[in-house]
């Protein structure tokens, strides 16, 4: 099994991975205003047309002001819940490690988006018909003997990728190397069960603004009855997501009407 | 840079100060990453906690500006407490040298300062010349106007607590830096230097770098693997564009560009070409005659002989600046008829935007040449302009960008790296040498029928091909050089002649592209080309170990001067030849010993700085063929006290034109408030500085521009690509949160920030990551804000640039824009 290892502690926050995953998975980009989130980070979390965000922490340690990153993603849990919670068998965990997402079987019940202890899994909200979009490691690279987009293009190799029990070693390698800077802890390795993204930081992962408090339990089991239902309660849900679709879309033209009356004015003359 | 980014890895010590490179040269961190892995210290001193910050060990904040008083405090710190390689400092700088008796130094000012010009008379600097021409030295380094004395004295006024006065610094964070940096005195423990325009965009620039590389030549820290200077360049090929003449004092290869004076290619020779009376300097530079007669024989061809002083005449001699600002004073008064912007957006990236903008409306014909529409091509319908009232006539030629053509590209560390066309261009979009190739054609049928002066356009030597698009190989190897007669590929710079017989367009590339047969590993003989990891190079020698233990890559691209991967290596050796950190060895010696002689010897290793022998044999014996290794210098030695600059012969802090201490009327090292030597222009509405103590009051607040790794440079290449403006959108200035607080403001607040030149208006980013400065004796508080400039009026996303705050003027030396330092007021909008 195949596992990423984030080591924010090597991260610069140039966000080569942000724009690395949208070229690679051909995401286009939102508007945006300022910044959304602390720091330089945009968008304000992982979104449909987002699947991994740079989040920017000021902190004080060691007496100073320190600046860190963490990077928010698809932690790829080794039992993972939305998989459990499917009812229709959309979301996949291979064996290769990354949980993927058949969108020819999705009904848009969204369960996989409630189940998620990490609250990943994004919703199409602005197509007519909308899907479950989230990281999924860059399966079609890595199935071809490649890595991930973002650990490709990471200039400090604040990411490394390869076999899951080397990427545990040499967090440990590193964690020992280095005991004053980094926390003594591996995230990923046992939450929920243990999740195929794994990090290193030397703040409380909660910082990075990570859902730091997942215990290590195995969580599936909690959504494993979602499934039995199968057939009759796809349509149901089904149903129900594609009148919210309507809703959504309904909102988001009269939004879009308002916007396109402002950006017609020179935006230089934005009013504060 | 001396060195070059994969070198970085070597260092023990990284001090990073006027560079923000991790956001602004991202790819160079997974060098220095390495060299954290290794367990090199990283060091950063920045007036604003960076991303860069983050990444370093150690962190110590300064004041915009005070990079002189800060980097004089550690050369005293180093020279206090004798941190410094005193074998290397007597062998290989001046630090021996006596000055004449025409020097002096007192408050701030050094001898031969003539008010009315502002101008020092640089005669007064000489170093005393025995009966045979040389340098008097004192190897004792006791005589009181020996260099090294003279240095001591000077910098022994950069006490901790006055340079902490000037610079706000924390006096501990200040102490740290000193001591850890200070540690790569030790002749087996190397320091490098990165900076970067925080250091050069400065009215003192280039003697803030001076400062830096006094400091590393004490410590023994040039030619060394790992150490040097490295300059980082702002964009990727401004090293290329450098090399190639770019700036207006040189002409290719930094051959000085003629002045007036200089009438005749003999008067231009005995102008420009040094000369020694030391056998044992090699004094490269006495070569340029060879190289300017191989350059007007490349530009002028057939038509350049030596009766006509190969089209010498067909040079323009230049009599004062054209500097960026000076051009722009021009175009303000009407003196300039027509402009070519290739790629340049000043509009967005000049100083002092208001004023520049409104000098685009006296053209009457502007060209500009650039992937998209820029705020420079639409200048006349910019926010508050009346497109009727203005006359200028505007030529949009669109070009492709880099993956679209082919050529050469030269990065920060010297490596020409050829590249290949991904895709053909789009649209109608050209390459800029298809456009210029366009230019000169239809020039030339102009003037054919005659003209004021067809002579420099008519007998232009232009062979690049007579397909639809010029052969960029054959401009390629023109630039490097090739035998008149018989048109092979010279092999380096060494053959080239001053006789008419070579051309070169520019000899520090002259072994770039050679023929098929002198380079096994070269395609056509296209060395820029290679991309082999192999060590072996052509005479067969090879120090494989060596080679593979410091990443030298020799045969990974190709590298000014003749491959040379570290500039002045043969200063990593000892003057009996050893390396003085043989682990990570640059060059060393293969040969036989005889009598405590070397009697056989070859450098093997990096190509090294001139095949000649070291200093002293084995024994300690001189060698009268043996060469020092600074071989640009004159003298051979490596400048502390230099002859070269206009604004002193060594570093004193100034403060910047526009200063807080304003307030005190003076700064506490002297009462030479600013860069006596500084170029300030008459024209009112360009003179328009925070010049009192009143004013400083209604500008109490530091500012500084900079960049963010999100957009590059004036924006038209990044503002239009969605990706990076979903990143950063909008232009913003950070704000210290106490400063925020006591002015009222809250992160996303929009705020103006004003200056006498103009105001802006942008997003507030409240963050802990600048904090307020304490100066002077009383430690007064002073704050600072920092604005990236990469908006405008054009592009996908579109604000206020940050120049529109920025003064018109320069440094001394060079005439870069004092962009990282003046005053400004702030309040929410």
């Amino acid at each position: 099994m195949k596992a990423m290892l984030y080591d924010s502690t090597r991260c610069i926050g140039c966000r080569g991975c942000q724009v690395a995953c949208k070229s690679w998975n051909e995401q286009p980009a939102r508007p945006a205003t300022f910044f959304a989130g602390p720091g330089y980070q945009n968008p304000a979390d992982l979104a449909s047309t987002s699947w991994t965000v740079i989040t920017y922490t000021e902190v004080e340690q060691h007496g100073r002001v320190d600046w860190v990153f963490g990077k928010l993603q698809c932690m790829h849990c080794n039992s993972p819940s939305c998989v459990s919670a499917c009812p229709v068998a959309a979301l996949v965990k291979t064996d290769l490690g990354p949980v993927i997402y058949k969108p020819e079987r999705c009904i848009g019940c969204r369960y996989c988006q409630f189940s998620c202890p990490f609250i990943v899994p994004r919703y199409q909200w602005d197509k007519p018909v909308p899907f479950i979009t989230k990281c999924t490691m860059c399966y079609d690279r890595i199935s071809n003997g490649g890595v991930p987009a973002c650990v490709k293009v990471c200039p400090t190799r604040a990411m490394a990728f390869g076999d899951r029990e080397d990427m545990i070693r040499e967090a440990e390698a590193r964690i020992a190397s280095a005991p004053s800077l980094y926390l003594h802890h591996i995230f990923g390795r046992d939450e929920a069960g243990g999740t195929c993204v794994l990090h290193l930081s030397s703040v409380p992962f909660d910082k990075l603004r990570y859902q730091a408090s997942v215990p290590t339990e195995v969580l599936h089991h909690y959504t494993d009855m979602v499934g039995i239902e199968g057939p009759i309660l796809s349509w149901v849900v089904g149903g129900l997501a594609l009148g919210l679709s309507g809703f959504w879309a309904f909102a988001q033209r009269k939004a879009e009407v308002a916007n396109s009356e402002g950006e017609s004015q020179d935006t230089t003359q934005r009013p504060g | 840079m001396t060195n070059h980014f994969v070198d970085m890895k070597n260092a023990d010590v990284v001090m990073i100060m006027g560079s923000n490179v991790v956001e602004n040269h991202p790819i160079a961190a997974r060098w220095l990453e390495k060299a954290k892995e290794a367990g090199s210290i990283v060091l950063n001193v920045d007036p604003r906690f960076t991303r860069t910050s983050s990444f370093a060990d150690h962190y110590a904040k300064l004041r915009s500006g005070t990079d002189i008083a800060f980097v004089g405090g550690m050369i005293r710190y180093a020279l206090e407490n004798n941190y410094i390689q005193r074998e290397y400092v007597l062998h290989y700088t001046n630090a021996s040298f006596v000055v004449g008796d025409g020097y002096d130094f007192g408050d701030g000012m050094f001898a031969g300062f003539d008010q009315g010009a502002r101008s020092y008379d640089k005669s007064k600097w000489r170093f005393l010349l025995d009966e045979r021409g040389l340098p008097v030295r004192d190897m004792t380094l006791e005589h009181p106007r020996c260099v090294f004395q003279l240095l001591k004295k000077h910098f022994s006024r950069y006490t901790p607590e006055v340079v902490c006065s000037i610079t706000g610094t924390p006096i501990e964070a200040f102490r740290k830096i000193c001591q850890v940096y200070s540690s790569t005195w030790a002749p087996d423990r190397v320091g490098t230097w990165l900076y970067a325009m925080g250091t050069t965009q400065h009215s003192h620039g280039t003697q803030n770098i001076r400062t830096y590389a006094i400091l590393q030549l004490l410590l023994g820290n040039v030619g060394l693997a790992g150490g040097g200077i490295s300059a980082l360049r702002g964009e990727s090929n401004v090293q290329g564009s450098t090399d190639a003449g770019l700036l207006f004092g040189v002409l290719p290869g930094y051959l000085k560009s003629p002045e007036v004076d200089a009438q005749t290619l003999d008067q231009y020779n005995k102008k420009y070409t040094p000369v020694t009376s030391d056998p044992r300097s090699t004094n490269w530079w006495g070569n340029t005659p060879k190289y300017i007669t191989s350059l007007l024989k490349a530009w002028w061809g057939d038509s350049a002989t030596k009766e006509n002083d190969f089209q010498y005449a067909y040079l323009p001699k230049r009599s004062g600046d054209y500097s960026h600002m000076a051009l722009f004073e021009a175009m303000y008064a009407g003196k300039i008829k027509g402009a070519v912007f290739f790629g340049q957006n000043p509009a967005v990236g000049g100083p002092n935007s208001n004023m520049e903008r409104k000098a685009l409306e006296k053209l009457d014909w502007l060209v500009a040449i650039d992937l998209f529409e820029t705020e420079s091509s639409i200048f006349w319908k910019r926010p508050g302009a009346d497109p009727r009232s203005i006359q200028t006539e505007v030529f949009l030629l669109p070009a492709c960008s880099s993956i679209e053509k082919e050529g050469s590209i030269s990065s920060s560390g010297r490596w020409a790296q050829w590249r290949y066309a991904a895709i053909p261009p789009l649209g109608d979009s050209r390459s800029d040498l298809a456009i210029a190739d366009s230019f000169v054609k239809a020039l030339r049928k102009e003037y054919a029928s005659g003209g004021v002066f067809p002579g420099p356009i008519v007998d232009l030597h232009w062979n690049y091909g007579e397909g639809h698009e010029p052969d960029v190989h054959l401009v390629a190897k023109e630039i490097n050089g090739y035998d008149w007669k018989t048109k092979k590929q010279i092999v380096g710079f060494a053959k080239l002649g001053d006789d008419g017989s070579t051309c070169s367009g520019n000899w520090i590339y002259c072994g770039s592209y050679v023929n098929p047969e002198d380079d096994a590993l070269a395609l056509n003989g296209n060395r820029m080309a290679k991309r082999s990891r192999a060590y072996v190079y052509p005479d067969g020698s090879n120090d494989q170990r060596a080679a593979e233990a410091i990443g030298l890559y020799p045969n990974w691209a190709w590298c000014w001067p003749m491959n040379r991967r570290i500039l002045y290596n043969r200063a990593s050796v000892d003057p009996r030849g050893k390396p003085w950190n043989p682990k990570k060895a640059v060059i060393s010696i293969i040969g036989e010993v005889a009598d405590g002689k070397y009697s056989t010897f070859k450098w093997v290793g990096d190509v090294s700085d001139g095949a000649f022998p070291p200093l002293q044999n084995p024994d300690g014996s001189l060698r009268e063929d043996g060469r020092y290794p600074f071989i640009m210098k004159p003298a051979g030695y490596a400048d502390l006290f230099t002859e070269g600059l206009v604004d002193g012969p060594l570093p004193e802090h100034y403060e910047p034109l526009e200063t807080p201490f304003l307030l005190e009327g003076r700064h506490p090292l002297s009462k030479t408030m600013h860069n006596p030597a500084l170029k300030l222009w008459t024209t009112p509405e360009v003179d328009d500085f925070v010049k009192s103590a009143e004013e400083a009051k209604r500008y109490p607040i530091v500012a500084t521009t900079y960049r963010v790794s999100e957009h590059w440079q004036a924006g038209a290449m990044t503002r239009n690509l969605p990706w990076l403006c979903e990143l950063v959108p909008d232009v913003f200035v950070e704000i210290g949160a106490e400063l925020a607080r006591r002015r009222g403001i809250v992160n996303g607040d929009r705020v103006v920030v004003r200056t006498p030149r103009g105001e802006m208006r942008a997003y507030a980013l409240v963050t802990q990551r600048f904090t307020p400065f304490r100066i002077g004796s009383g430690g007064r508080v002073v704050d600072q804000i920092g604005i990236p400039w990469h908006w405008g009026y054009a592009g996908r996303v579109r604000g206020d640039s940050a120049n529109l705050l920025t003064p018109h003027v320069g440094d001394a030396n060079t005439m870069i824009p004092e962009y990282k330092a003046f005053l400004c007021d702030l309040q929410k909008a």
